[in-house]
């Protein structure tokens, strides 16, 4: 019972969290840019703002673009309730599959690019197509680390991973690590920032799918968009640095795993968002490029395993 | 015109011979409208074969092409092509050629030069030629909805505050494309561009994310400048009209006016006043290079690197404010000379601020090129062949990358360019990384050239005002403005106004080649590619709302926006009862 409350409290936090990351994030950058910028709690008024606007959708779309964004809301609150953030082990051990957690995040993004086809327009329409790229681009390289650790650990729950890896009771620590590389190369292309964010590229794409979004639906599509951040983060935090989070339920060690967690995630997003500030958003063309520079990495973790070292 | 006997060849008196010899009887008159541009008077119908012969033979590039209303004063409308000979005996060679008032029609030599054709399609706008055999006849500087038969540049077409009436509601542009049997979607920026955000209507035919042809709408804000400058202003307050055709390279545009009186008329201008345009002219091409390296940052989506360049520009833009009293350099320049002085603390302040600038701006180039995915985006992007070039006339960094030497500064030097003895920076990579280096090397040089300017400025007067008024004279006079060549032409009239003047921005020149640059490169390089010209656009569209729900349309006034943009009062859009605005 308790750790059902606990993985609802996860996914309220979740939403309740995700404009102040955001926020934090449009902070520094305006640091990097000399400029005085907007306060770190910019992104809630924001969205607050958009809640009072009007809510358009083209004339063209069907029931697709309005689904899409509580359903990308509600998969990422789903995700989360799965994916062990103070506690060592998921607080749903159905949810905690990592196979599972894969292919719920492809859903969401199966119907951002959709309904961005659906709107009718080009601009939208060419940023789904490169969601969907981005998609089988980047995925294979995510499936490949994970793959590597799920071997080394004999497990698919994240949670037993993270026990496995925390206690360094896997069997091939160097392919371990390794993988963990490639993992977090994937989740950085994940998250959707520059040099990676082609979909929504500004500059190019006048945001992409977003473009044909407006008042609440917009609101919801960028609180998705944030959370998505946390839990590809979340996720790698959960498996591969699991170190200090708490192995039973008492509260000061749930008070350390929270302490913790929160330091691993803000040293992340510290570190991404110098790396997004340093960069020029890659060509479109050479992405491909880049990801299979990270499926190297996953596949030579994979042979460091089969050497078993 | 001056009539100089010289036993010596006259400057560009050997394109004249050539072209004596190669049509022979085709030439009717020559002239000289100052020391170095001659006049040539042609058979129109040998035209398109002289003019040909001139640009491909002799190396000449064509500057502008002028139409002229001369009912007044011999009967017939002239056009006048300007070609910038810039091989063997450099000058300016203008061939003029007479069209009838009667039948209004002249031989097009788009087909044989294609550099001209923006040139020919205004002069049809304008003034309602005919140019026969050309192959694109769409409307370039008239919006499409304006009256047929109306003239705006004849002499007695309409008063310069008329505005007609649209004929047409819809936009009716045609938007050409040769993409052969492939199959494209097309992806339309515009009426505001989406990056730059100024008006240009861009139509790219991709087909996935590659760009197979792209077409582009220009003159939305046609600001009828020399309409009103022949009907309302004088022409010694043109100068201060001319530095408002653009808020970047205004001083450009005023020396390059100036000088055109000043050559037409043998105004000697003294030596100080020289060095001194030159030391602004510099000082502008700080700014507007340092805001085109922002640009490009922005447009590869490092907008770190955009922020710091917007952050150095701030100098250059203190120093022009500390020069000439205002962050723009306006108000400087008068015919025969300048206003304002340098003084010796302004000197000492200029050279210490240079110095700043060097450090910083070093700094910051040295980052960008560093920055991962920069040269990524930028090398083998947006080519500007070489054989397109040469057959387009670009002008600037635009053509300077893809290893043309062409630099009026250079080819044809002027004001303190004349004691400076330096070469254009090219580049040969033909393409945007190409471009932004050619950039780079000119503010560096730039600074160079300032700090030597001002030590070596003479002493003396900055002003000649003796002179005599002689109307009817013309002259072409070109500057270097940091996007490139800005060329005006301008006659003077016998009421103490321009008669016609012809001013040319530097990206008049550079729209035409663009639609090549686009070709073979991805929807994600097209900012990158508008941006590597450094175009320069002017502003507002009328704006049309659409109601979803009711399925109606409401099409704003023209005079409705600028109440409420005037008032702030009575909303046009309050009653519908959302707030829009």
């Amino acid at each position: 019972m308790i750790l059902i409350i606990l993985a609802c409290l996860q996914a309220i936090l979740l939403v309740a969290a995700a404009p102040l990351v955001s926020g934090s994030a449009r902070w520094m950058r305006a640091k990097f840019q000399t400029r005085k910028g907007p306060p770190i709690l910019q992104d809630y008024y924001d969205i607050s703002k958009l809640f009072k606007r009007q809510d358009l959708h083209t004339k063209d779309s069907s029931f697709v673009h309005r689904l899409m964004p509580p359903l990308f809301i509600g998969v990422m609150m789903l995700i989360f309730m799965g994916i062990p953030v103070v506690t060592r082990f998921s607080p749903i051990p159905l949810l905690g599959d990592v196979i599972l957690i894969i292919y719920l995040m492809v859903l969401p993004r199966l119907f951002f690019a959709l309904s961005a086809i659906d709107t009718g327009s080009s601009y939208a329409g060419v940023g789904g197509i490169r969601e969907l790229l981005i998609g089988v681009l980047v995925e294979p390289a995510m499936l490949l680390a994970l793959f590597v650790t799920i071997l080394a650990t004999g497990t698919t729950n994240v949670g037993e991973m993270g026990m496995m890896v925390g206690s360094f009771a896997a069997v091939n620590p160097v392919a371990v690590a390794l993988a963990g590389v490639a993992f977090a190369c994937a989740c950085y292309m994940e998250l959707g920032k520059l040099p990676y964010d082609l979909a929504e590229a500004e500059q190019e794409l006048q945001e992409g799918p977003l473009s044909e979004y407006s008042g609440p639906s917009l609101a919801y599509c960028k609180i998705a968009l944030y959370m998505k951040q946390i839990v590809v983060v979340s996720l790698l935090v959960a498996i591969f640095i699991p170190f200090g989070s708490a192995t039973e339920l008492t509260v000061p060690a749930m008070a350390l795993g929270l302490v913790l967690y929160l330091a691993k995630v803000v040293v992340i997003f510290f570190i991404c968002t110098i790396f997004e500030n340093v960069v020029a958003r890659v060509r479109f063309k050479l992405f491909g490029h880049q990801t299979w520079t990270v499926v190297g990495i996953a596949a030579l973790a994979l042979v460091f395993f089969v050497l078993g070292i | 015109m001056s009539d100089t006997a010289n036993t010596n060849l006259k400057t560009g008196e050997s394109h004249v011979k050539a072209v004596q010899e190669r049509f022979p009887g085709a030439v009717l008159n020559t002239a000289w409208s100052a020391e170095d541009q001659v006049v040539i008077d042609v058979v129109p119908s040998k035209a398109p074969e002289l003019i040909e012969h001139l640009y491909y033979e002799r190396y000449g590039w064509l500057s502008v092409v002028v139409g002229n209303d001369e009912r007044p004063l011999n009967g017939h409308y002239a056009v006048y092509y300007v070609l910038s000979m810039e091989g063997e005996d450099p000058s300016y060679c203008t061939v003029r050629v007479q069209v009838p008032a009667d039948t209004c029609e002249f031989y097009s030599v788009t087909p044989k030069v294609p550099a001209v054709v923006w040139g020919e399609r205004e002069v049809q706008d304008m003034f309602g030629l005919k140019a026969l055999g050309i192959t694109d006849n769409r409307n370039l500087v008239l919006p499409d909805d304006w009256p047929a038969g109306l003239y705006p540049l004849r002499k007695d077409s309409m008063d310069y505050r008329y505005r007609p009436e649209p004929v047409s509601d819809v936009e009716n542009y045609e938007f050409l494309s040769e993409t052969g049997d492939r199959e494209t979607t097309v992806i339309p920026m515009g009426p505001l561009h989406i990056t730059s955000d100024e008006p240009g209507h861009f139509r790219l035919f991709v087909e996935g994310e590659d760009i197979i042809d792209a077409d582009y709408r220009m003159f939305y804000v046609h600001r009828g400048m020399e309409k009103c400058a022949e009907s309302r202003m004088n022409y010694d307050t043109v100068p201060f009209l001319a530095e408002r055709i653009c808020g970047i390279c205004g001083f450009a545009h005023s020396v390059a006016y100036v000088a055109t009186i000043e050559r037409a008329q043998g105004i000697e201008v003294p030596p100080r006043a020289q060095y001194i345009r030159s030391i602004l002219l510099e000082t502008e091409r700080l700014h507007s290079h340092l805001l085109n390296l922002g640009l490009v940052c922005h447009f590869s989506g490092f907008d770190t690197g955009f922020h710091h360049m917007f952050r150095v520009r701030e100098k250059s833009m203190d120093l022009a404010e500390m020069l000439t009293g205002a962050r723009k350099t306006y108000g400087v320049n008068l015919i025969g000379g300048v206003r304002r002085d340098i003084l010796a603390e302004q000197k000492l302040a200029t050279l210490k601020f240079l110095d700043e600038l060097r450090t910083e701006a070093g700094y910051l180039v040295e980052e960008l090129l560093s920055t991962p995915n920069f040269i990524k985006r930028a090398k083998g992007v947006g080519i500007l062949d070489k054989k397109i070039a040469r057959d387009y006339s670009p002008v600037g960094p635009t053509v300077r990358g893809s290893g043309f030497a062409r630099d009026a500064r250079w080819c044809h030097p002027y004001d303190g360019y004349k004691h400076l003895n330096r070469s254009a920076f090219t580049q040969d990579t033909c393409d945007v990384l190409g471009r932004t280096l050619v950039r780079v090397d000119e503010f560096m040089d730039s600074l160079t050239m300032i700090s030597e300017l001002l030590e070596n400025a003479p002493a003396g007067p900055i002003l000649n005002e003796s002179w005599t008024y002689e109307p009817h004279r013309y002259a072409v006079s070109a500057t270097e403005a940091p996007r490139g060549e800005d060329l005006h032409w301008a006659m003077i009239g016998d009421n103490q106004k321009c008669y016609r003047w012809r001013a040319k921005a530097s990206t008049y020149s550079n729209w035409p080649p663009l639609r090549y640059m686009f070709r073979g490169n991805t929807i994600s390089d097209a900012a990158m590619i508008v941006g590597s010209i450094d175009p320069c656009y002017s502003c507002t569209e009328r704006v049309a709302i659409v109601d979803i729900k009711s399925k109606t349309q409401q099409v704003l006034s023209r005079q409705q926006l600028e109440d409420y943009s005037r008032n702030r009062k009575h909303s046009p859009l309050e009653k519908r009862g959302t707030r829009y605005l």
